[in-house]
């Protein structure tokens, strides 16, 4: 204690000293994360699932989901571990193939709309209540007014049966939220001292908003990413319901919406075996996701 | 008079938004949308009669005409008939939006008000095994999807135990809209519960750790009028924002996959089967409505917050 | 005690010990503290952040915060009555009533949605069964007594039209106005400007001993203890080093920590000074304290059995303090 006179400092809660000093945010975070045993298990699952995943796009399994191995709703057996279903397809091997069309849902929309929202906060945070910023959120404003399912049917229809309408659609109403997050933080950011020091040694502002105030967001983006990820694996099964999801290939939402007809002739397996693939994917997601939010945001920890 | 000049500029200030959501859906749904020139000509047509019938329907005049056309039909609440059905979209949406609501209703209201109170059980015991449950089934909740929860509780109420009806609205009196109701409300309570209680448990906890609930704990205040005066009072604004703002796209989007499931004749059944057949009068009413909904919401949630927080004015920088 | 005559204490503190459990394992955040204080006195209780005070008195008033902070050993008798074994239930029928409490915060500790009026009844008829015309009536009359100006109308007011003075006046009126025998006052002037502070304090205690209450006031601010405090409490690190009426204690502080408290006031001086004397060195670590004297490595009076073990509480006079080499020297440096 060198600073004179300042022997007596403020007042404050007595629980903030009694908490041990930890570095970084990201040292921080990962020593959180580490103690939390659900996101942990979480993540062991998640890593399984994207091995599934992997096996499928290498051709090592789930090749023969399209045909009619069997006669109609055959009970498991060696040869179809979970059955078939109506039209005689292997229940597993329809399960197993559709995890890599989950992942590849969930990666493509997730990164997208995460990098869209990213770039677009940014822009409309570091260039606040100038008109670019105005434009911005008129927009965010209008896409978030529009209903998901309406905008996702009419992107598919003005689209004419594109395979991607549903991951565009999705892009486009999932970075609204990324975005809205980053411009705040980005806001606060920019009127720290390292970015007025940026701008004092006369940094160009677009090398300022990527290699100064972008990184410092990252952390917001990775949550983000992995609730949008969860958020489009849950659309893509409502939205193949409707007629408007995967057009080609099959999906636990396609296996589902089949599945309807079979559930009320009392055939449960097609439905029990998506649904519960699904379930353990999107509840592993939500566990880890948690547990990175209560490790990166420091307003979350348990109080 | 506050209030009305108050409104006033609110409803002004809505312009934006409103020609906003009106463009994209013009964009979509319009411009893009399913092109009905064939649907109206004869076999083998001449060109003469391709040209004349485009000319009929618009598709030959620019993009900002055809735009402005649609604004003005819009505005003056000139919607016209169904191009599928024949008939007026005004008697379609008188039809379809009750029944919409009354399908919609009770499990929203429940859904809120079960969020409400999970949370702030959670809230008050944070951290303990009380917590703990209630949000690990919270998070088990927002793990199933809405289809498998319909599905399931369809095949369990309505096939397995027969209770309840599988499919259809044959509304009359309150015995056949219990009848009719229970199911699609407890799926969507179901469904919206996970999501409903980890939102309204986070800003309850916020206000949990407030200096003026460690006052009224000083005080000799007991939990419940803890809970009630201090915590969710103070955390009224955010669960305010939350429920206004889901009414539109629960109204419009919510009910689609229940009314489509259970064949139910609502709004949501009737605005998806317009974008998929391309039927614009019915799609421009819904439109327009929806965002005539959102500002109305906009204005009616800034009001709640000037009653909900003495702190609010209107006529200020109200946040 | 030397005191022979001595009236019967309304709160008496008898070696009190708190634990919170954190991350870095258990934490004991107040050590075998004891002390009482009498009807219509003041007992000061000062220290650095974080060395106990405000624990303390959540202690005593049960709020210590759940499951983290417990109480492991001790008692708190209020009146002869023990509360630390009393059940929460009727806890909460004597806080408010027997024992009030103010906080550091005024413009956060009440509630920004409803009305002082609506608060302040709100107490009254909890605790003293008034109807709500004489609940309001009384409120007023607080309200007056505390020097608010037009009481009738402010008492409609919503905390947010209200300066920070005019609401710890508000929080002192609301904490006497079911006549409490015990007011813990927590820091209540540390948030105001200085001149808004003279006048709450004068306010709290003309109030204070009209009412015959008896206070226990937390400060880090020894200006405070001086001109308000009978008896003053010095706490570090938890346990308490020094306890003197507060006449002693100012002319002759025996804790090496308290005379070095007083040295690093601020004051008119004869002579300039380069800089004011701070206390060297850091307060230790509360998880892992020392085996000794817990000022042992700051303190400038240090011997070998200092750090070794612990000096136990000495009596002189009127004044206990816990050190085997007291401070003999004047104050002034």
């Amino acid at each position: 204690m060198s600073d004179p006179g300042i022997i007596l400092p403020a007042p404050e809660p007595a629980a903030a000293r009694l908490r041990p000093e930890r570095t970084s945010l990201w040292g921080r975070a990962l020593d959180q994360f580490r103690r939390d045993h659900a996101a942990i298990t979480g993540l062991a699952i998640v890593a399984v699932f994207f091995l599934m995943a992997v096996g499928v796009w290498f051709g090592w399994w789930g090749t023969q989901w399209s045909q009619a191995l069997g006669g109609r709703w055959e009970g498991p057996s060696g040869g179809h571990w979970l059955g078939t279903n109506l039209l005689g397809q292997d229940i597993f091997q329809r399960a197993v193939y559709s995890t890599r069309t989950a992942f590849e849902i969930g990666l493509i929309v997730a990164i997208l709309s995460t990098l869209l929202g990213g770039l677009l906060g940014a822009l409309s945070g570091f260039y606040s209540s100038r008109w670019i910023d105005s434009v911005l959120l008129w927009l965010m404003g209008t896409l978030d007014s529009i209903p998901f399912y309406l905008f996702v049917a009419a992107v598919a229809v003005a689209m004419a049966g594109n395979p991607w309408a549903m991951h565009i659609a999705m892009v486009a109403t999932f970075w609204t939220t990324t975005a809205r997050l980053v411009r705040g933080e980005v806001i606060k950011l920019k009127n720290l001292e390292f970015v007025e020091a940026a701008h004092a040694i006369g940094l160009g502002q677009f090398r300022i908003i990527f290699r100064h105030l972008l990184p410092n967001t990252f952390h917001i983006l990775l949550v983000q990413g992995t609730i949008v990820f969860v958020s489009a694996i849950k659309a893509e099964v409502i939205l193949s319901f409707l007629g408007l999801g995967v057009q080609d290939g099959v999906s636990w939402g396609l296996m589902i919406a089949e599945s309807t007809q079979e559930v009320l002739a009392g055939q449960y397996m097609n439905f029990i075996v998506a649904s519960s693939f699904m379930f353990v994917l999107v509840m592993a997601f939500n566990l880890f996701s948690d547990g990175l939010q209560d490790a990166l945001d420091p307003r979350r920890a348990p109080r | 008079m506050e209030l009305l000049s108050y409104v006033i500029r609110k409803l002004i200030g809505g312009i934006p938004l409103i020609l906003g959501v009106t463009l994209i859906s013009f964009v979509l749904m319009v411009y893009f949308g399913p092109d009905k020139t064939f649907e109206l000509l004869s076999k083998n047509p001449t060109e003469a009669e391709i040209a004349q019938v485009r000319a009929q329907l618009g598709y030959d005049r620019p993009f900002l005409v055809r735009y402005a056309e649609y604004l003005k039909e819009m505005a003056t609440l000139d919607f016209g008939f169904s191009d599928s059905t024949g008939e007026r979209v005004s008697s379609i949406l008188s039809r379809t939006i009750p029944v919409s609501l009354a399908l919609l209703a009770p499990g929203f209201v429940l859904g809120n008000l079960l969020g409400i109170v999970l949370g702030l059980v959670a809230a008050w015991y944070r951290g303990g095994w009380v917590d703990k449950l209630i949000m690990g089934g919270a998070v088990v909740g927002m793990s199933i999807s809405f289809l498998v929860v319909i599905v399931a509780f369809q095949a369990l109420f309505g096939v397995v135990l027969g209770w309840f009806p599988v499919r259809g609205w044959n509304v009359h009196d309150l015995p056949s809209y219990a009848y009719y109701v229970t199911v699609p409300t407890l799926a969507s309570v179901f469904v919206a519960l996970g999501y409903n209680t980890r939102f309204f448990r986070a800003v309850l906890v916020e206000e949990i750790n407030r200096d003026h609930v460690r006052t009224a704990r000083a005080f000799g205040a007991r939990p419940a009028e803890i809970l009630f005066r201090n915590v969710l009072m103070n955390a009224m604004i955010p669960i305010v924002t939350r429920i206004l703002f889901s009414i539109p796209l629960i109204v419009v989007s919510g009910s689609l996959l229940i009314e489509s499931y259970f064949g139910i004749p609502g709004i949501g059944k009737v605005t998806f089967d317009a974008i998929t057949s391309g039927d614009q009068p019915i799609l421009k009413a819904v439109v327009g409505l929806t965002a005539v909904l959102f500002v109305l919401i906009l204005i009616v949630t800034d009001i709640l917050y000037r009653v909900v927080d003495p702190r609010v004015s209107l006529t200020g920088d109200a946040r | 005690m030397t005191r022979i005559n001595q009236p019967h204490p309304v709160l008496r503190v008898d070696n009190l010990c708190v634990e919170f459990a954190t991350t870095a394992g258990q934490i004991r955040a107040v050590d075998q503290l004891s002390f009482s204080v009498e009807a219509g006195q003041t007992l000061g209780i000062v220290g650095e952040s974080g060395c106990g005070k405000s624990v303390t008195s959540l202690a005593i008033m049960g709020l210590l915060p759940k499951p983290a902070g417990r109480i492991v050993d001790g008692s708190v008798l209020l009146d002869g009555q023990e509360l630390t074994r009393l059940p929460e239930g009727r806890l909460r029928q004597l806080r408010g009533a027997e024992l009030s409490m103010i906080f550091q915060e005024p413009m956060t500790a009440l509630n920004p949605v409803y009305s002082i009026a609506r608060q302040m009844t709100a107490v009254l008829k909890r605790h003293q069964q008034l109807s709500a015309r004489q609940a309001r009536h009384r409120a007023i009359e607080m309200l007056a007594r505390v020097g608010i100006p037009r009481p009738d109308q402010r008492i409609d007011d919503y905390p947010h039209q209200l300066s920070g003075g005019m609401r710890q006046r508000v929080m002192i009126a609301m904490a006497l106005s079911c006549q409490p025998k015990l007011l813990i006052a927590d820091e209540p002037t540390t948030a105001l400007d200085v001149t808004t502070q003279a006048q709450v304090l004068r306010q709290m205690v003309d109030l204070q001993q009209e009412l015959g209450t008896a206070v226990i006031l937390i400060t880090h601010d020894l200006g405070v203890i001086a001109e308000t405090c009978d008896q003053a409490v010095v706490m570090y690190c938890g346990s308490k080093v020094e306890q003197a009426p507060v006449a002693d204690l100012f002319l002759q502080p025996r804790h090496p920590y308290t005379a070095g408290l007083m040295q690093s006031i601020p004051r008119i001086r004869e002579h300039k000074l380069d800089r004011l004397p701070v206390i060297e060195g850091q307060v230790p670590n509360l998880a892992a304290l020392p085996p000794g004297c817990r000022f042992a490595g700051r303190c400038p009076n240090r011997e070998d059995r200092c750090v070794q073990q612990q000096p136990p509480l000495t009596e002189r006079g009127a004044q206990q303090f816990a050190c085997f080499n007291p401070w003999n020297g004047p104050v002034e440096s």
